[in-house]
């Protein structure tokens, strides 16, 4: 076993952490405004991943030029899917709960939609940067995989600056505290839903872009995949919290990564579970969440 | 407004016979099937989907949990019976009941899940469903056949697994029942209601959720169980698919949950609409499950039975 | 009958009871004022074990039933009210009264009709077989009422229970404690309003931010210079 196996794990770890770093992110921003927990949110990013692909093979479209598209389109679908979806929901007993039913029930129609469109095979974007890899001290990394990792850091950046500088941010956070409070203050809470499930849509539709740098292959029925992802992370970063699933999402990634070093690759998801399970019973409410139990 | 009045001791009496016949009619017709019907998978599934439903419904509707992990008894019931079957030469007859006990020692070692509520109890269930059928996976394939799964073996009669799945649907209906009436189910529906209250009145939360849990879980694991022995064959992605949950949960609240006639109900609306999708348009079936949920969270949340004693109060009385 | 010495309880930093002691004597009222914040819904959350508290000791009857689990301090016979109403919702409502007895050996018929009595004592009988949910906010306070009365606990901690019920319910209201108290139980009430307080109380506990800073008799606290001076500003 040699230091250089670890080192590049560790790297991967870096990278696709940074991913699931994002995806956590957008699934805290719906939860945490909506409380809507997304259960189509891999078959969203996987969309984007087709969106990638198939602008690189109508138009030879770069998968960077991609990514505003897939983002804003995104946006602009998921304003429409929260007036569509969410308001009736708020009569229900346990909104939660119905909201987690709809959104599987988003999923099926979803990956059913893009299994009817490409098929069930497996697909990449086969677009090769140059240099393919760079090296990096002692390891080489893809240069896609690189990309991905300052892209992540570029849109967490952007999502900071938005959420702790402008206006429409600082309100969404404090949604996040408090969604009665913020009412009575005067902001219209539809329509700043209506923003968070843009913004988680049109989010989910970069990390879909990225995604389609950063793994080898993805089918209509990689949705569940990044979903179940998505949850670990923010439970383990805590439910709500956007900071959270950053960290949840590095945590997550690394283990992911490292686990495939020292054990056969099949059974590296055991490793995020056990840490999901660890996690949950020692600190339930998440790394730096606060969530009640009974 | 009512004609003639009741004394409340009697309307109970009646509520309760009134069900009890619905069953007995029921159970008699699927016990019919075998010599009516040629379609005998479509009534054997159908009983296995009441029962996934109607069990789900004692740890959903009267507890209030959530578990998106629920495939993981029925997957584990399948798998027990298989390989106990298979590797160790049992009989179908014993290797059920134990596949069935697997399933309750499954539920004891989640037991402190039930810590968690809400949304994280669901996830944190998804997650607990999807270790094991990686787990069952990667086991040595002497074992559980790796990923290809495990062949039974022999030539099983369809009619006698049919009626080991009625007897299953019988125990769980009859159970559902007794749990709706008896005192556990007043504690797990206070439960679900304001869990803090229930515990401030007196309701030891833990234990009594800890009950419902494991019967939640010993049919389902029943269900797996006869299943396997039905289609002679378990293999880990099908037995542990997250669309067996899925659909326990979608005809659960289609057809109300929190009552007891609601997940018979549901699923026999659902399993039939789905049986009439599958034959008439099989491309567009998931998309049509999918648009299903939908719209039934949007505007049934309640289910048929649940809307209906809404709707009408004066009904709630003499429906299960 | 309930002694409580050195209560204390803390959330993260903020000290929310600190080093309470007071003891309630049986068949009488304790009434516990401070302002909002002072910490006295933390300090029946501690009685009844939803929370667990740092230190203190609180003994009933001469038990010890520090951190005792809730449902082990209601055997006890100690039972609370909620200052929001905390009903079974999606339950009717002798249902609702029937979740404080369910592990009593008397027959589901006996328990029913005694639900009945207690449901018709606070008026609402007739919509025994409507689901909680369906009461208004004054008609929830009072099903707590009657729930808490079903098990007839020794001593009842109500919270805040004349907040937000219409004058003819509080009457109600007052005249089931009193009729309660003529049979001998016991109360801790809590309140931020004074006048009822005032009515109802043989004894008065004040706290403000955690601390006990003032007791005795209605008249004393009326009369004592750190009341006033807690309750209209420092």
């Amino acid at each position: 076993m040699s230091t250089l196996l670890i080192l590049q794990g560790f790297a991967y770890g870096v990278i696709v952490g940074a991913v699931y770093a994002l995806l956590g992110c957008s699934l805290n921003v719906l939860y945490g405004v909506l409380r809507v927990v997304n259960f189509a949110h891999g078959e969203f990013i996987i969309a984007g991943t087709f969106v990638s692909y198939v602008l690189f093979n109508a138009l030879h479209l770069h998968p960077l030029a991609a990514l505003p598209i897939a983002a804003v389109s995104f946006f602009a679908a998921g304003w429409c899917l929260y007036y569509l979806l969410v308001p009736r929901l708020r009569t229900a007993d346990d909104p939660e709960l119905s909201s987690f039913l709809m959104m599987y029930g988003i999923s099926l129609m979803a990956a059913a939609t893009m299994l009817g469109l490409f098929g069930a095979d497996a697909r990449n974007i086969s677009y090769t940067f140059q240099p393919i890899a760079v090296r990096l001290g002692p390891v080489f990394l893809p240069t896609a995989r690189l990309v991905a990792l300052a892209l992540s850091i570029i849109i967490g950046g952007a999502l900071a600056w938005f959420f702790y500088r402008t206006l429409p941010g600082k309100a969404l956070r404090a949604a996040i505290m408090n969604p009665e409070a913020i009412q009575i203050v005067g902001v219209d809470i539809n329509r700043l839903s209506a923003l968070a499930f843009g913004l988680a849509a049109g989010l989910a539709g970069a990390t879909g872009v990225l995604v389609g740098l950063v793994f080898p292959a993805f089918t209509p029925f990689s949705g569940p995949d990044y979903t179940l992802i998505g949850f670990i992370v923010i439970v383990l970063g805590g439910l709500g919290h956007p900071v959270g699933a950053l960290l949840g999402g590095v945590l997550f990634g690394l283990a992911e990564q490292m686990s495939t070093v020292f054990m056969p690759q099949a059974l590296s998801p055991i490793v995020g579970f056990a840490l999901l399970i660890g996690v949950i019973f020692l600190k339930p409410s998440g790394l730096m969440g606060r969530v009640q139990l009974r | 407004m009512a004609a003639l009045e009741l004394s409340d001791a009697h309307v109970a009496r009646l509520r309760i016979w009134m069900w009890l016949a619905f069953c007995g009619v029921l159970i008699l017709g699927l016990a019919l099937v075998p010599w009516l019907s040629r379609n005998i998978s479509f009534w054997f599934y159908l009983m296995l989907w009441m029962s996934m439903a109607s069990a789900f419904n004692i740890i959903s509707g009267f507890a209030g949990y959530l578990p998106f992990g629920y495939v993981a008894f029925y997957g584990i019931g399948a798998y027990v019976t298989a390989v106990l079957v298979r590797k160790l030469d049992w009989p179908v007859g014993l290797a059920i009941p134990l596949a069935g006990m697997a399933g309750v020692l499954l539920s004891l070692i989640f037991a402190k899940t039930l810590k968690l509520s809400g949304i994280y109890f669901a996830i944190v269930s998804l997650a607990l469903g999807i270790i094991c059928q990686i787990l069952i996976s990667n086991m040595p394939e002497e074992i559980t056949g790796g990923s290809y799964g495990i062949n039974l073996g022999g030539s099983p009669e369809p009619v006698h697994s049919f009626y080991a799945m009625l007897a299953v649907l019988a125990a769980t209906l009859a159970t559902s029942t007794w749990v709706a009436r008896s005192r556990l189910g007043t504690a797990l529906k206070a439960i679900r209601d304001d869990g803090e209250a229930a515990d401030a009145l007196g309701v030891d939360v833990p234990r009594v959720r800890l009950y419902a849990w494991m019967l939640a879980a010993l049919f389902p694991s029943l269900c797996g169980a006869v299943e396997a022995w039905y289609t002679n064959v378990v293999d880990s992605t099908t037995a542990f698919d997250t669309l067996i949950t899925a659909k326990t949960v979608i005809y659960a609240t289609m057809g109300g949950l929190g009552t007891v006639s609601g997940p018979v109900v549901g699923a026999a609306i659902l399993v039939g609409i789905d049986d009439l999708i599958w034959q008439h348009f099989p491309v567009a079936n998931l998309f049509l499950l999918g648009l299903v949920v939908v719209l039934l969270i949007q505007f049934m949340p309640r289910g048929v039975v649940g809307t209906l004693l809404r709707r009408k109060p004066q009904l709630r009385r003499y429906l299960m | 009958m309930l002694v409580v010495d050195g209560l204390c309880k803390s959330f993260g930093g903020l000290v929310a009871v600190d080093g309470l002691d007071f003891r309630v004597e049986r068949g009488t009222i304790l009434g516990m004022i401070g302002i909002n914040g002072a910490g006295k819904t933390t300090v029946m959350n501690c009685l009844n074990g939803i929370y667990r508290s740092d230190a203190g000791r609180v003994s009933f009857e001469g038990v010890d039933i520090t951190h005792w689990t809730p449902h082990a301090v209601a055997r006890a016979g100690i039972g609370r009210t909620f200052q929001v109403p905390r009903i079974f919702r999606r339950m009717t409502l002798i249902e609702n009264l029937l979740v404080p007895m369910l592990k009593s050996g008397e027959s589901d018929r006996a328990l029913t009709e005694r639900a009945e009595h207690f449901l018709a004592r606070v008026k609402l009988q007739v919509l025994r077989h409507n689901f909680a949910e369906e009461l208004s906010g004054g008609q929830q306070k009072l099903l707590e009422l009657a729930r808490v009365m079903m098990f007839e606990p020794k001593l009842i901690l109500l919270d805040e229970p004349f907040a937000g019920v219409n004058p003819a319910l509080c009457k109600l209201f007052i005249d089931e404690i009193e009729a309660l108290l003529a049979s001998g139980t016991t109360f801790v009430l809590v309140s931020h309003d004074l006048t009822s307080i005032y009515r109802l109380s043989d004894h008065i506990v004040v706290l403000n931010q955690g601390r006990k800073i003032a007791e005795g008799t209605v008249d004393a606290i009326k009369r004592d210079p750190v009341v006033v001076e807690a309750y209209l500003g420092a």
